[in-house]
């Protein structure tokens, strides 16, 4: 019976948040732009740039074995696909999990509606984990549907102007089975942290927005070349938000209670 | 056993408020029981303490046996609740909301469909089941909210105010079904209002309640003996009562005071024997506004002289 109430908290709220076009925009919007126009614009800028320009011996380097080649196109749409674009890829997690959890939790309370799912009969910790899993699942939703259609569009966009594929390597295994999962949690569970404070889904949303900024670093170091991402280096990064995740949700049950939940 | 017991119960919230000041009450099952006071009073915190929503800084409570405090989830499979700040999802409609609400509490679907369509049908919503909430008056928000404490057949109901927002019709519809859940199926009411009147025409027993302390508790007829359990009577006459004291209206009209119905012939009889005439003579017991003003007074007068 407690499966069946967990699974209508988990549908509702993913109903929730499919149905409102206020989160819908951003839903939509961020993995387009970031999946499908971004990596459509570097393989476009990469297949008219003059090759002369570029040095890309040195770059070549860092190609794995099975991937080393001279022509100067592959060397940098290989490290686009690799490199650059996992990185550019984690801005979907960030920002579906927080536009999902902060909706779900903060959203809730604001519109006076988590006072009565707290009268039904599921423990404090049912309802949150139930929440919990709807937020994550969709920001894993997203982000798999959102990998599939980069893989098509750019896929295609490669075979017509360098008339090979590049296919993406173990650095897009690991990110999407571990580092954007480790995101997804971590913002979720800082969202659901701060949800007893904050009184408006906006002000819970903007809590995380600085989490932008460790990935834009990110971003950058790959596009100066300063350290390119490797599997192991996900790795690390993953590990590291999966830990500060778990550092979070263990203060959560001493800070949320029903008396802190429905303080106004 | 009791349906609820709250002993000593008291909530003082952190910037030192003391919402409930030790109140102490109990209510059988099947009981429609009127907790009363103005805005303010403590009424809404009494609710979410009974439901495990707060903790209690002293005292106890209990729900059918059950100690909210430590399994609210325990009180929440028994009970259904009303408030104002209870609400439902704007984007599904009055049906989707019913079968959602119904499935966290357990309800099966099917069971939880068909019972949805018999509390559409009593509440008079049949027709709006299948529009958003979003697009509901209040007074349809506030059935839809009853629909919803119903959908599992809570063993009790607390309802905050459930009248509010009604037009006369609909607000006669939700007391009948109140009364009707109370006398056929045994559910307990515990219905906080500020409407003295609305109550006395509904409740079985009552708690007054203001400031957070509770002034009385028990049926009107144990409430009247606090204060002044006799009659009023209105007295339109040639002649005034000789032997008893009363007060003169206007003109032939008289107000006196009475233990009981029986000493009225006596007082007819005496002013005929007199010579004097009776046009017309009505006899009532206090309201429950009046014990609750009297009520007040009795305590002011003793926080006054203490």
């Amino acid at each position: 019976m407690i499966h069946s109430m967990r699974r209508a908290i988990i549908k509702k709220d993913l109903r929730a948040l499919i149905t409102n076009k206020r989160q819908l925009i951003p839903l939509l919007a961020v993995p387009i732009v970031v999946a499908v126009v971004v990596p459509s614009v570097f393989i476009l800028l990469a297949h008219f740039s003059p090759q002369e320009m570029m040095e890309m011996e040195k770059l070549a380097a860092f190609l794995p074995p099975g991937e080393q080649t001279d022509g100067t196109q592959q060397v940098m749409l290989w490290l686009l696909i690799n490199n650059i674009m996992p990185a550019f890829f984690l801005l979907i997690p960030v920002m579906v999990a927080s536009v999902s959890a902060a909706s779900s939790f903060v959203g809730e309370k604001e519109k006076h509606t988590l006072e009565t799912l707290l009268y039904c009969p599921l423990p404090l910790r049912g309802v949150f984990q139930s929440k919990i899993l709807a937020s994550f699942t969709l920001s894993m939703l997203v982000s798999l549907c959102s990998f599939a259609a980069m893989l098509l569009v750019a896929e295609a966009e490669l075979l017509l102007t360098l008339g090979s594929p590049v296919f993406p390597g173990i650095n897009w295994l690991v990110t999407l089975l571990f580092v954007a999962p480790a995101i997804s949690l971590f913002v979720i569970t800082l969202i659901v942290r701060g949800s007893a404070k904050a009184q408006t889904a906006d002000e819970s949303q903007q809590r995380t927005i600085f989490l932008i900024l460790p990935v834009m670093a990110f971003i950058i170091t790959q596009f100066s070349g300063m350290v390119f991402a490797s599997a192991w280096l996900l790795l690390g990064v993953g590990a590291a938000f999966a830990l500060l995740a778990g550092i979070c949700m263990r203060g959560v049950p001493q800070k949320i209670s029903y008396e802190t939940l429905l303080k106004r | 056993m009791q349906a609820v017991v709250a002993e000593n119960l008291t909530k003082i919230f952190p910037q030192g408020k003391k919402a409930v000041d030790a109140v102490s009450f109990a209510l059988g099952q099947g009981e429609i029981f009127g907790f009363l006071g103005p805005n303010g009073a403590g009424k809404t915190t009494a609710v979410k303490l009974l439901n495990g929503m707060l903790t209690p800084t002293a005292g106890c409570c209990r729900v059918f046996g059950t100690d909210p405090a430590a399994d609210p989830c325990g009180v929440h499979k028994l009970s259904g609740v009303v408030t104002e700040h209870a609400q439902m999802y704007e984007h599904m409609t009055g049906m989707e909301n019913l079968l959602f609400f119904g499935a966290v509490f357990g309800v099966n679907a099917r069971e939880c469909r068909a019972r949805a369509d018999r509390l559409f049908a009593a509440l008079e919503l049949m027709c709006a089941k299948d529009q958003k909430l979003s697009t509901y008056s209040t007074g349809m928000r506030q059935r839809l909210s009853l629909a919803r404490a119903m959908i599992h057949r809570p063993k009790i109901l607390f309802l905050d105010e459930p009248t509010s927002g009604l037009d006369p019709e609909n607000a006669q519809n939700v007391n009948d079904m109140i009364k009707r859940l109370a006398h056929e199926e045994g559910t307990t009411i515990f219905l906080c209002t500020h409407q003295l009147r609305y109550a006395q025409e509904l409740c079985t027993a009552y708690g007054l309640i203001d400031e957070g302390a509770l002034l009385a508790a028990g049926t009107l007829a144990e409430l009247r003996t606090l204060v002044f359990s006799g009659l009023t009577v209105r007295l339109t006459a040639s002649l005034p009562p000789d032997d008893i004291p009363y007060t003169a209206l206007n003109g032939h009209e008289f107000s006196l005071t009475l233990q009981t119905e029986d000493d009225i012939p006596p007082l007819v009889k005496k002013i005929v024997e007199r010579g004097g005439k009776i046009y017309g003579v009505s006899a009532r017991q206090l309201t429950l506004e009046e014990i609750y003003f009297a009520l007040l007074e009795k305590r002011g007068v003793k926080e006054a002289a203490s």
